[in-house]
């Protein structure tokens, strides 16, 4: 007994103790975090403390929007994205866009809709790519040199003449036309002739037909870019008028709040709108089937049947009816209630936050799953990116977003009284002696529990969320019993990243819109997640609560002062330092607790 | 054989010829203000001592700065790609330095050299607070830890409570060169050469510890950590080492940055500048020392031109390249070359052959075993 005191099959420790024994530093660093919350309260005036909890609860969901698709993501795919931050500030933007400037939305989703189109016919370029993989050398060789004709004619026409019909402008920037049309000549050349080479150096071996298929699909693949670029920019579209966008600065929050906001016409086209259409459909066409192109496709249906025809057909219509009635529909949604207009961001920017998300896995991720390090890098770089899209995109990198009309109630009998008030419909109440904003502190908070909720549900009581669950496990063996993993992990990575920017779309009205929100929000994510314990769902949500209370007690404690033993003057920390205390609690939890609150041990 | 092998690595003129190409690289720069104001300006010698307004003095500036970044990145190299720690938090060993060096000269109004003292010791202070850590947390949970001490670090430097000594948001500005040899202003190339010669002799240190046995354990500790520890290496002092040498380098990149910009955002301690680090040895290739100096001076070129050229969306098209080098060109410029050096020697071979006319047989060079 005596030298057995060591061993778990000790008959003397019930199983309680054992566990207690096994999680005492865990179970030390809840009792510490919770005798600092108790103390933290009692040291707040009396009828500051609920407000203070609701604030930090509101901060909380917020941060816990963006952390439970990082957590999800983290722990099936062992991708920790950067970029995730960014995907809620797109998201922020994308409802800013669907709520204040609707007639940019529908503006934007014309050229969308022409380009996605073609790809509803994937088996016709799929059978398309196998006929072309079929045919003999010489045929590859013209196809190679139209493209490279093409994109160099197209250069010339849009870029080279351009520049000299504005010859001031060409002036301005340097009009070095010149030595440019020499070098980009040059390099089309040499283009040219390694082309020629290829072409020389073609014998029909099943390796040749790959590379040249490879070419084909990226020639493709820049010819289609290319076009639906070009095209785009061509098109009358709102936002890329960047004079109605700076001639009134933010003030379309302000004019939305007095319903005086009327849509600006759109300018003129640039080119005619059939040729602009068929730009866009044939950009789209060549890079569905640049795509297809990739990789070969036997044994995969490349049946063509109505159904593909139908999708194909109704996008083309809907983007014409789109198109030509525009003007109708963006009155009627300028006709609609703010509240209406809020819903209806909240879903199309959670949608574009999920096809951002699902984007990113294929395309990007999918490709470096044997490169771990790798994933982490493009996941900065995508976040970089984003930053410089919408910097590019929107022109201004700052906006505000009015509130909807349900929660910016004033007037008769505000600020409401009690919890009851918080169907008043005033902006604020006041409970317990607090002031509360009824959207902040009551909408946002409902929404992350809904999202808790949810979540907490499809990942228990589903099959898909049984897949999940297993997959964080063990994703080998969940792909040796047959589940499609890829497939799993591209719906987590766009579920992950719709509700990122749900978390956007809800964060904008109190906080405001900036290319740097982002940034902020992932850091806070982030330590939420490491406190949490980093694959732990339930963890996620911990940790988010836990992030947003300390920040809003130390904002609270700020203003008071904290009283230091020993010391006659207060301790006032300035805002700009309550991000830091949040950050010191995760190094000093992951100090203690390697993985986390709610983690499991080493892996 | 044994003994002239011998003789080639200790003489001095064995050493020379090793280093032929560091040298070479040392002198061409040295005389590359020189070649720049001859030909460019049509100015003589004299304008590169006499720090006259020029393109020479411009270009300086510029090979300053690729000198600092490269300084700089060399280390995340050695800690990244060379002992394999994913450290999000290099930043603020640079910033370190920088904030030091400049709070010393400034407020302290302190001899530059106490000052360097000061940064020194600052240096491996900041090197066993990562330390520390080690221990606990490894992989992810490490470079979550360090992004932690980072950013708590750049939060409380743009604070207002440190106001009068950091700056605040604006950054810490208005500190004079102590000594000529680091004015920028008046002494351009005096500093220019300084910054050269510290870049010179960390490559070459750098390369000499990858080389050494321990830069061996580094290697081990990068592939697999527990069987170096098997093979009885105490891994973690030579991770400390690891920390310790490049949280120094950092630093003095950091000192040069004080010196050679006017002004020290906190910018230079947030996660966007580990980001750069990141960035540039992905263009030079992780784990090649020499990767760093060479993917700085892209980067930093790059940089420059693009912003030129097309103003605000230059950073677009930085970030678009990022993501195509990580897709495209993992290994980096000098990885790259060194995985395809020996086709790329066939291939100037028969290109030299083919100028030659005929011959082609005889110039084919043996195939690589």
């Amino acid at each position: 007994m005596t030298t057995e005191t060591k061993s778990p099959e000790t008959p003397s420790r019930s199983r309680q103790a054992e566990w207690l024994i096994e999680n005492r530093s865990r179970m030390t660093v809840l009792a510490v975090l919770i005798f600092l919350f108790l103390a933290a309260m009692a040291g707040l005036e009396r009828d500051d403390w609920f407000a203070t909890i609701m604030q930090g609860l509101s901060v909380g969901a917020l941060t816990f929007l963006v952390a439970s698709g990082l957590s999800l993501i983290f722990g099936l795919m062992d991708v920790l994205n950067l970029a995730h931050g960014e995907i809620f500030m797109l998201g922020a933007y994308a409802g800013w866009t669907v709520y204040t400037r609707f007639d940019t939305a529908v503006d934007a989703g014309v050229p969308l809709l022409l380009v996605i189109a073609p790809f509803a016919l994937l088996p016709l370029w799929r059978r398309l790519a196998n006929r072309i993989r079929e045919l003999g050398v010489n045929w590859h060789a013209v196809l190679w040199f139209t493209a490279l004709g093409v994109a160099y004619l197209a250069w010339v026409l849009l870029f080279a003449v351009g520049s000299s019909s504005e010859a001031g402008e060409a002036a301005a920037t340097g009009g070095a036309s010149g030595p440019v049309i020499f070098i980009v000549t040059a390099v089309f050349a040499v283009g040219g002739w390694a082309l020629y080479r290829k072409w020389r150096t073609f014998d029909g071996s099943q390796d040749s037909i790959d590379s040249a298929m490879k070419l084909n699909a990226w020639s493709f693949l820049i010819v289609g870019a290319g076009a639906t670029v070009t095209a785009i920019t061509k098109f009358p579209l709102v936002i890329w008028n960047a004079e109605d966008f700076a001639r009134s600065p933010s003030n379309f929050s302000v004019q939305i709040d007095l319903g005086t906001l009327i849509p600006l016409p759109a300018d003129s086209f640039a080119w005619p709108a059939l040729i602009a259409f068929a730009v866009l459909l044939l950009g789209g066409a060549l890079i569905a089937l640049g795509l297809s192109s990739l990789r070969s496709h036997t044994g995969e249906s490349t049946q063509v049947n109505w159904k593909h025809w139908a999708g194909f057909g109704g996008m083309v219509f809907a983007a014409i009816v789109l198109y030509l009635g525009k003007g109708s529909l963006n009155d009627w949604i300028f006709g609609l209630s703010t509240t209406w207009r809020f819903f209806l961001a909240i879903l199309i920017a959670t949608a574009i936050g999920a096809a951002v998300g699902a984007f990113i896995e294929v395309v990007l991720i999918r490709p470096l799953y044997d490169r771990p390090i790798y994933q982490l890098m493009i996941t900065l770089g995508v976040g970089f990116i984003l930053i410089e899209l919408v910097r590019e995109v929107w022109g201004r990198p700052e906006f505000t977003m009015a509130r909807p009309a349900a929660f910016n109630g004033t007037g008769e009998g505000c600020p409401g009284e009690g919890i009851g008030g918080f169907f008043s419909g005033c902006s604020t109440v006041e409970v317990f002696g607090g002031r509360l904003r009824v959207y902040n502190e009551g909408f946002v908070v409902l929404m992350g529990l809904l999202v808790l909720v949810g979540v907490t549900l499809l990942l228990k009581r589903t099959r898909i969320g049984m897949v999940i669950r297993a997959g964080v496990q063990d994703p080998d063996m969940v792909e040796a019993l047959g589940i499609n993993v890829r497939r799993v992990f591209t719906l987590v990575f766009a579920m992950g990243s719709g509700l990122a920017a749900l978390g956007g779309v809800l964060a904008a009205p109190s906080i405001g819109l900036s290319t740097g929100m982002g940034a902020v929000f992932l850091l806070g994510a982030i330590v939420a997640l490491a406190i949490g314990g980093l694959t732990s769902f339930p963890g996620a949500a911990a940790g988010a609560v836990l992030v947003g209370l300390i920040q809003q007690i130390i904002i609270r404690f700020g203003q008071t002062g904290i009283s230091v033993p020993f010391v006659t003057e207060p301790f006032k920390p300035s805002p700009t330092v309550v991000p830091a205390a949040s950050i010191l609690l995760m190094v000093v939890i992951l100090l203690v607790l390697p993985s986390g609150l709610f983690g499991r041990g080493e892996r | 054989m044994t003994s002239a092998t011998l003789t080639e690595t200790t003489s001095l003129a064995g050493w020379l010829r090793r280093r032929r190409g560091v040298l070479g690289m040392v002198a061409l720069m040295v005389a590359f203000p020189f070649i720049i104001s001859l030909l460019i300006d049509g100015n003589g010698f004299g304008a590169v001592i006499n720090n006259d307004q020029g393109n020479a003095r411009f270009l300086q500036g510029l090979a300053i700065e690729v000198f600092i970044l490269a300084l700089y990145a060399i280390s995340y190299d050695l800690i990244l790609g060379v002992t394999g720690l994913l450290s999000f938090g290099h930043a603020m060993f640079y910033a370190v330095g920088a904030y030091t060096f400049g709070i010393m000269l400034k407020t302290h109004e302190m001899h530059w050299a106490a000052a360097l003292v000061v940064v020194l010791i600052a240096a491996i202070l900041q090197a066993f607070l990562f330390a520390v850590v080690l221990p606990r947390v490894k992989g992810i949970t490490f470079a979550l830890v360090t992004l932690g001490m980072a950013s708590v670090f750049w939060i409380v430097i743009q604070s207002s409570d440190l106001q009068e000594w950091a700056g605040a948001e604006i950054g810490l500005q208005g500190v004079k060169a102590p000594v000529w040899f680091l004015d920028t202003t008046n002494e351009r190339f005096a500093f220019y050469l300084v910054c050269l010669a510290i870049l010179a002799l960390v490559f070459v240190a750098y390369q000499r510890i990858v080389d050494s046995p321990a830069g061996k354990v580094f290697n081990a500790i990068r592939e697999n950590e527990d069987r170096a520890l098997m093979l009885g290496f105490n891994t973690f002092w030579f991770k400390v080492l690891v920390l310790v040498v490049a949280s120094i380098t950092a630093a003095l990149a950091g000192v040069l940055h004080m010196m050679h910009q006017p002004i020290v955002t906190p910018n230079v301690a947030g996660l966007g500048f580990t980001v750069t680090a990141l960035l540039v040895i992905l263009i030079g290739g992780v784990g090649t020392i020499s990767g760093a100096i060479v993917g700085a001076a892209v980067f930093r070129l790059l940089q420059f031109y693009l912003d030129r050229w097309y103003g605000a969306a230059s950073e677009l098209l930085i970030g678009l390249a990022y993501v195509a080098l990580v897709l495209y060109l993992p290994y980096g410029i000098v990885g790259t070359w060194r995985v395809r050096s020996v086709r790329i020697k066939e291939g100037r071979a028969r290109l030299m052959s083919l100028l030659g006319g005929g011959g082609g047989n005889e110039a084919e060079p043996a195939p690589p075993d």
